[in-house]
C-alpha cells in the first residue's frame, strides 16, 4: 500500500495526529507518486495511443453535428458500397453508414459512461461498506456472489424487453448487472486498507465512520476504482452493442449496436459487409483502447511493474 | 506479454459481435443423407422459428401453420385471387335463406391410423372451437348454433342469422382434427398434441428436434395428388435468422426458404442462377392504426394530418424496394380483385396540409422547435419485423417534417403482443397476413369491440354496413355495402393502409412444380404445393 492513499488532505475536523501517521512508512509523498505514475505511463506507447484514441472518440462524439448530418429519412442509393460519396457505404434505406457510425459514437459512449458511472457508484458503496463494516460483509458478500453467478445476458435481455427500448433503460439495465464486479474488487482493496494503522489511529482520535471512509478508505480504493471505471465502460459499451444488436436498443437514436441490428434485420448482413464492418471496428477500437489504457495505467501505478 | 494477450482477447470479443451473425449457422444434421437437399427423397425447408404449438386449432405462428397445414386438412383451399377451391369439401351451399349451411366432403381422406375422415370429425372440431372459443376461428363463426351430421360425407350447420361469410370462414380457417384422438383429451384448447400425431394431410410429423429440425413423412394415400406426395420426407430446419437461411440455400443445405425474403436480400439473390424466386401476393396489408379511444387521436383532423404526413411512395420504393403495391388507402386490396373499389384514392403525402389540419384543430408550435406542442405519439411495432422496422423510421422522419413527433417503440414480440392486446399505444404499426373475406374480416377489425379492432373504432354507421354485407349470401350482394364500409374506413382514417406486399420466396432451381397460393402462410409451402413438387 502506498502513502498517497492514506494522507489526509484537510477537510472537516481533521484529527491532529492523523497527518503524522503515514510518514512512519517512509514512502514518498503523493505528488511524487503521481509524477512517477505519469512518467511511467508516458513511456508506454500503447497507453498513450489508447488515450489518444479515446480522446479522439470523445471529440467525435462531441462534434458529431459538425462532422456529419444526422442520418434520417432515406436515400436513393440503397446498399451502395463504400465510395467517395459515402465513405462507409449506405444501408438498406440509403442512409450514410459513416454518419450512423459518427452519431452512434455519441450514444455508445454516453451509455457506456453513464452505465459505468452508475455501476461504479453502487459497486463502491457496497464494496466499501462490506470492507469497513465487518458484520455487513457476510450479507453483502452473499449478495455480490449471487449477483455474479446470475446469467447476466439473458437477464439483461429480459429486463430490457420488459422495460421497453430507450437509452435510460439500457443505462440502468447495464449498470444493474455490472456493479457486482466493481463491488468485489473494491471490497478486496478495502479489506487491505481498513486494518492499516492509520485507520485505527483515526478511530482512536475519534473520527466518525463517515469521515474515516471519506478521508482514508475511499482514497485507498481510488486506484482500483479508476481502473474499474475504464474497464466497466468498455464492458458497458459491449453490452449496449449486444442488447441493441438483439433489437433491445433505442430505435429513436443511433448507436453502434443499432447499426448492426438494422443490418442483421434487413437481411443485408451477408451481402453488404460495410453495414457491419465499420460499426464493429468502432466497437473494437473503443474496447481495445479502454482495455489497454487500464492496463497501462495499472502498470504505471504499480512500483513493481513501473 | 500479458497485456497483449488481454488486448487480443478483447479484440476478438468485440469483433465477434459483428461477425457472429454472418458466421453462425447451425450444424446440418441432414448432411449425411445425400447432402441435405440433394436427395429426391427429401425436401428441406428453412424456417426461423420452432413450432410453438402442434395443436392446429391453437397454434398461429408461421412455422406452426406451415407444419400443421401439412398434417390437418381444411375444407377449402384458395386460389391466387382469394377465391375458395375444394380441398376436403367437394361442395358447399346455403339453404333456408342463409340460416342453414352445408358441406359435402370427399370420401377418400383417411387418417394415418386408418380411420376415415368423416363429417363427424368436422362436427367435433367446430363444436370444440365454438364451445371453448378457440383462436380466431371462434370469432369468425359467431352465427354458428349447431351441426347435424347427415351422412359420413355430409354435414349441415344451423345458423342464428343469415351469414354469408360462414362457409368460407369455416372452410378456409378451420383445420379438421381427428375426433377419435382429440375427443379423449379433455379440453381441446389445452391439448398440446406434441407426440403420436395422427394426420390426414400429405405428411405426418414423426421426429422433432427442437431448435434443429422437424421431420415429416409422406402419407401415401393422400388423395389430392395422384399416386401420393412425390417427395418421401419433408424436413423443416430451424435457422437463427433469414441471413443464415439465405446462406444455407446458396450452399445447397436447404431447398426452400419458407419465410418471405426481406426486399434487400431478395434483390441480391435475383442474379443467382442456382435459385428461383417466386412472387407471392399478400392477402393482407401493412398499416398503421390510430387509437381513436385516446386524445388527440379521437379527432378526425389529427388522424387526417397523420395520414397526410406519410410518404407512401417512398415507403414502397425505398423500404420495400418496389416489392409492394398501393392499396389506394383502402382495406379492399388489389389482390382481392372481386372486391376492389375503383374509386378509392390514396391519401396524399402533403406535410403542409398536415400542418394546416393540426393548426385548425388548435395545435400550436409555441416554442418554435418545428413540432406542435403536446403532440408526441408512441408508435409500437414488432422490432423483429424487417419491413415494419424500416418504414416505421420513415414514418417518424416524415411526420417530423409535418410537425408531429412520433416516438418509436420497437418491441420484443411478447411485449408487443401484450401492449397491442391491452391497446396500450397511440399508433399501432403492423400487418395482416390474411384478410381474404372482407365482410368477415371487417367485422373483426372495425366493429365496436371487434377482436382485432386496433383502432378502437366504434361507429354505428360502419357496424350497420358490415352487418348488412354479412347478411347477404353471395359476393354480389355483399360487395356494395362492403365498398361503402371501406370508403368510410378510409375517410375517417380508422385504418391507414400503406401497401400490399409482394412476397418473394426463394427455392433451389433443382426443384419445380410448386403450386403458388397467395400469402406468406400458403405461398409454395401449402400442402398441395409441397406434395406435388418434384426435383430435377
Amino acid at each position: 500500500m502506498t502513502t498517497e492513499l492514506v494522507m489526509p488532505s484537510g477537510g472537516d475536523t481533521p484529527p491532529p495526529a492523523a497527518a503524522a501517521t503515514p510518514a512512519a512508512g517512509g514512502l514518498p509523498p503523493s505528488e511524487s507518486v503521481a509524477r512517477q505514475t505519469w512518467q511511467s505511463f508516458r513511456r508506454n506507447p500503447l497507453g498513450l495511443v489508447s488515450a489518444g484514441v479515446l480522446i479522439l472518440l470523445g471529440l467525435v462524439a462531441l462534434a458529431a453535428p459538425l462532422i456529419a448530418d444526422y442520418p434520417s429519412g432515406y436515400g436513393e442509393e440503397v446498399l451502395a458500397g463504400p465510395g467517395a460519396g459515402h465513405w462507409f457505404g449506405t444501408d438498406d434505406l440509403g442512409r450514410d453508414v459513416f454518419a450512423q457510425v459518427i452519431w452512434g459514437t455519441r450514444v455508445s459512449i454516453v451509455v457506456g459512461l453513464a452505465a459505468s458511472l452508475l455501476a461504479i457508484v453502487i459497486g463502491v458503496l457496497v464494496g466499501v461498506a462490506a470492507a469497513y463494516f465487518r458484520p455487513a460483509d457476510l450479507v453483502l458478500g452473499v449478495i455480490v456472489d449471487v449477483s455474479l453467478s446470475l446469467p447476466v445476458l439473458p437477464l439483461m435481455i429480459l429486463v430490457a424487453a420488459l422495460a421497453g427500448p430507450s437509452v435510460p433503460t439500457l443505462v440502468v439495465v447495464i449498470a444493474v448487472f455490472s456493479w457486482p464486479e466493481v463491488a468485489r474488487v473494491v471490497r478486496s482493496q478495502g479489506l487491505a486498507v481498513v486494518p492499516m494503522p492509520y485507520v485505527s489511529a483515526a478511530h482512536v482520535i475519534g473520527g466518525s465512520h463517515l469521515w474515516i471512509i471519506r478521508k482514508h478508505v475511499l482514497p485507498g480504493v481510488a486506484p482500483v476504482v479508476a481502473v474499474s471505471v475504464v474497464l466497466t465502460t468498455s464492458r458497458a459499451v459491449l453490452s449496449e452493442a449486444g442488447l441493441s444488436f438483439l433489437g433491445l436498443g433505442d430505435p429513436n437514436s443511433w448507436s453502434w449496436g443499432t447499426i448492426l441490428h438494422q443490418a442483421q434485420r434487413s437481411g443485408s448482413l451477408a451481402t453488404a459487409w460495410w453495414t457491419t464492418l465499420f460499426p464493429s471496428l468502432a466497437i473494437l477500437l473503443l474496447v481495445v483502447a479502454t482495455t489497454l489504457l487500464a492496463v497501462a495505467y495499472n502498470d504505471a501505478r504499480n512500483p513493481r511493474t513501473r | 506479454m500479458r497485456t497483449f494477450r488481454r488486448a487480443l482477447a478483447v479484440a476478438a470479443g468485440a469483433l465477434s459481435i459483428g461477425l457472429a451473425a454472418t458466421a453462425c449457422s447451425p450444424g446440418n444434421p441432414d448432411s449425411q443423407a445425400g447432402g441435405g437437399s440433394g436427395s429426391a427423397d427429401r425436401i428441406t425447408i428453412g424456417t426461423t422459428a420452432d413450432v410453438l404449438n402442434y395443436n392446429p386449432l391453437v397454434g398461429n405462428s408461421r412455422t406452426d401453420t406451415w407444419v400443421t397445414n401439412l398434417m390437418y386438412p381444411r375444407m377449402m383451399s384458395m386460389g391466387m385471387d382469394g377465391v375458395r377451391s375444394p380441398y376436403l369439401a367437394s361442395k358447399w351451399e346455403y339453404t333456408d335463406g342463409g340460416r342453414k349451411a352445408k358441406f359435402t366432403l370427399r370420401d377418400d381422406f383417411t387418417w394415418s391410423d386408418g380411420e376415415k375422415v368423416t363429417a363427424d370429425d368436422v362436427a367435433f372440431t367446430i363444436d370444440a372451437v365454438a364451445k371453448e372459443k378457440i383462436g380466431v376461428v371462434a370469432g369468425l363463426i359467431s352465427s354458428y348454433q349447431k351441426s347435424t351430421v347427415i351422412s359420413p360425407t355430409e354435414i349441415e350447420f344451423q345458423l342464428s342469422q343469415p351469414d354469408g361469410t360462414f362457409l368460407e370462414n369455416v372452410g378456409f380457417w378451420m383445420p379438421v382434427v381427428p375426433e377419435h384422438v382429440f375427443s379423449k383429451v379433455g379440453s381441446v384448447q389445452k391439448f398440446a398434441n406434441d407426440k403420436d400425431w395422427v394426420s390426414a394431410g400429405p405428411y405426418k410429423l414423426t421426429t422433432v428436434e427442437r431448435g434443429q429440425r422437424y421431420v415429416l413423412e409422406r402419407m401415401e394415400n393422400f388423395p389430392l395428388i395422384e399416386g401420393g406426395p412425390k417427395t418421401k420426407e419433408v424436413v423443416f430446419r430451424v435457422f437463427p435468422d433469414v441471413n443464415t437461411e439465405a446462406l444455407a440455400l446458396r450452399n445447397g443445405d436447404v431447398d426452400l426458404i419458407a419465410n418471405a425474403l426481406p426486399p434487400p436480400l431478395a434483390k441480391t439473390l435475383e442474379g443467382d442462377s442456382k435459385l428461383k424466386l417466386v412472387k407471392v401476393p399478400s392477402l393482407g396489408w401493412a398499416h398503421m392504426q390510430y387509437n381513436t379511444a385516446r386524445e388527440p387521436l379521437d379527432k378526425l383532423e389529427v388522424r387526417q394530418a397523420l395520414a397526410a404526413a406519410v410518404d407512401y411512395e417512398a415507403i414502397r420504393r425505398v423500404a420495400l424496394q418496389g416489392k409492394a403495391v398501393s392499396s389506394n388507402s383502402s382495406v379492399l386490396t388489389p389482390t382481392l380483385k372481386q372486391w376492389q373499389d375503383p374509386s378509392a384514392k390514396e391519401y396524399a403525402h402533403d406535410p403542409a396540409k398536415a400542418k394546416s389540419l393540426l393548426t385548425g384543430a388548435g395545435f400550436k408550435d409555441g416554442n418554435g422547435d418545428g413540432l406542435f406542442d403536446g403532440l408526441s405519439l408512441r408508435m409500437i411495432y414488432d422490432q423483429a419485423d424487417p419491413n415494419i422496422s424500416k418504414w416505421a423510421q420513415l414514418v417518424r422522419d416524415s411526420s417530423k417534417a409535418a410537425g408531429i413527433e412520433i416516438k418509436l417503440e420497437g418491441l420484443e414480440r411478447n411485449t408487443y403482443v401484450e401492449k397491442y392486446t391491452a391497446r396500450d399505444y397511440d399508433i399501432y404499426a403492423g400487418s395482416w397476413a390474411i384478410m381474404e373475406n372482407p365482410p368477415a374480416n371487417l367485422a373483426l377489425a372495425f366493429k365496436c369491440k371487434g377482436f382485432i379492432n386496433y383502432a378502437n373504432a366504434c361507429d354505428p354507421e360502419l357496424d350497420a354496413l358490415i352487418d348488412q354485407a354479412r347478411g347477404q349470401l353471395d359476393q354480389a350482394g355483399q360487395k356494395g355495402p362492403i365498398q361503402q364500409a371501406a370508403r368510410m374506413i378510409t375517410d375517417k382514417v380508422y385504418d391507414n393502409v400503406l401497401y400490399v406486399e409482394e412476397f418473394t420466396i426463394a427455392h433451389s432451381a433443382e426443384w419445380s412444380n410448386f403450386l403458388v397460393q397467395p400469402s406468406e402462410l400458403l405461398s409454395i409451402v401449402n400442402p398441395v404445393s409441397v406434395a406435388q413438387a418434384t426435383k430435377g
